[in-house]
């Protein structure tokens, strides 16, 4: 397997250059990271609901659509990519999804072993601490013949810059993302307690990539490569593209870790508009914050409400909700206990 | 009907290798995926429906599905132009998994030549049969 091990690159390159390679037909391990922080979206994504363009814009922080799944991401230096690329017909690259991924990520969670923080592979794209917090962030997907799966070793992250590059729609949702992601998201620094050097964190992953990919040649990047970014760079840097139809969903969804979510939901109940925000972790309510313009007598019972839903499933909901209803004196014109399971999505 | 194992054929609909499946009405083909390729594809999270009027190549990626953070494509089996998109699944995504050869459909395209048929399998021959023995080996199914 070719290894081309590249250092810091233009933020454009730490993208195009995977791109190209199943283009090119080239079976390539590949590890660099970005000069310049950018935003990075998933393949399907629809950009406009999912990051603040504006806010982008005005500090000089470009975006770009990847052909990968997954979500919106801040990437900068402190994160070294491996990138992958397999012809499908490649051994390595049999089986299915799960074997796939389990193939390649059990190398990572190794890598992160030695460096002096256990992890390990969740199914079914998942590195995780042993305290079950997210450490890597994957992706994949098939070019062409090929298959391209990338991922990171994460040596710091910018919690603050991520949770403000994403659109969002009230900073009370802003807060919860970013807390979310610093309870639910960890990195090398966090865990070992320093800062680690490049070839520290590059040795084990390549060493632990060769248990699996086998001897990785070293190589220098082929002038076609280069050639192919540059006629790459017009579509993948156009507004049609950047702003291609994505998915919509109602209302706000945040993923945080595979199990972790951060939604917001409306919902126009009679009696007036609910807002319900809530941290999902699994199917429970990890916390809840209930909003609108709606009556509620007393007005603090929205807070007891609140507090009575957390840690419930979205099954007990209803339950929560019918009980509360009967032992506490609410009085909520219009709004009835099945408004808040719609808002609450249970 | 074939059945291989726990996954069915319908025997009146052609196949891709790629587990894509074809229902012909006329010159109009119905698409989707086949109940063994929605399974390999995963708990699927979001389809990307193609534009009525956009005309596909045989072979050629035209739309695409994501999975576990995964980007998959899907290969029109013969060559024409889109007629219809199954819009529902856009927003309803798990149909796919769920009714593979229903609701679940994916888009129905007007075939330049019903030439591209011979390229297909149908349910109930032998070479269908090594492809799925081949496959279910390849993906332990």
């Amino acid at each position: 397997m070719r290894l081309y091990h590249l250092g810091h690159v233009s933020w454009l390159e730490s993208q195009l250059i995977y791109h190209t390679q199943p283009r090119l037909g080239m079976e390539s391990l590949n590890i660099l990271a970005p000069r310049e922080p950018y935003v990075c979206i998933g393949y399907h994504q629809d950009l406009a609901q999912e990051v603040d363009v504006s806010y982008c814009r005005e500090h000089s922080i470009p975006i770009f659509r990847r052909e990968v799944g997954g979500g919106a991401v801040y990437l900068d230096g402190n994160q070294i990519f491996y990138q992958l690329i397999l012809h499908k017909d490649n051994p390595l690259a049999q089986g299915d999804k799960a074997a796939f991924y389990q193939r390649l990520l059990e190398p990572v969670a190794k890598a992160y072993g030695d460096l002096g923080v256990p992890a390990r592979y969740r199914p079914v794209n998942d590195v995780i601490t042993l305290e079950g917090r997210k450490i890597s962030g994957t992706g994949a997907a098939e070019i062409g013949d090929y298959l391209v799966l990338v991922g990171n070793l994460i040596a710091d992250f910018d919690y603050e810059t991520m949770s403000r590059v994403l659109r969002v729609p009230d900073e009370k949702y802003r807060d919860k993302v970013f807390k979310s992601m610093r309870e639910n998201l960890t990195t090398l620094k966090r865990e070992a307690g320093r800062a680690l050097e490049w070839d520290e964190m590059v040795t084990p992953l390549l060493r632990r990539f060769e248990g699996v990919l086998g001897p990785l040649e070293s190589a220098e990047l082929p002038k076609a490569v280069y050639e192919q970014v540059k006629a790459l760079k017009p579509q993948f840097l156009s507004e049609e593209w950047l702003y291609k139809r994505g998915k919509k969903l109602p209302g706000r969804e945040v993923k945080i870790a595979s199990d972790v979510h951060i939604v917001q939901r409306v919902h126009k109940a009679p009696g007036g508009l609910l807002r319900a925000t809530v941290e999902l972790k699994g199917d429970r309510l990890a916390s809840v914050s209930l909003s609108g313009d709606f009556f509620c007598y007393p007005q603090d019972a929205v807070g007891d409400l609140e507090a009575a839903l957390e840690y419930a499933s979205l099954g007990q909901v209803a339950d929560v909700v019918a009980y509360f209803y009967a032992t506490h004196k609410i009085e909520t014109p219009g709004v009835a206990p099945e408004d808040w399971q719609k808002v609450l999505g249970a | 009907m074939t059945i291989i194992d726990r996954f069915e054929f319908p025997d009146e609909l052609y196949y891709t290798k790629e587990h894509v499946w074809a229902r012909i009405d006329g010159n109009v083909m119905t698409i989707g995926l086949s109940q063994f390729g929605q399974e390999l594809a995963g708990q699927i999270v979001y389809v990307e429906v193609p534009r009525v009027g956009r005309k596909v190549a045989k072979g050629e990626p035209f739309m695409s599905m994501e999975s576990g953070k995964w980007v998959g494509r899907i290969k029109s089996p013969v060559g024409g132009t889109i007629v219809a998109a199954n819009e529902e699944i856009e927003w309803e995504c798990t149909l796919v998994n769920q009714e593979p050869y229903g609701k679940g459909w994916l888009a129905k395209i007007e075939a330049t030549t019903l030439d591209d048929l011979k390229d297909l399998l149908r349910a109930n021959s032998p070479e269908f049969a090594a492809l799925i023995a081949a496959e279910r080996a390849k993906y332990k199914k």
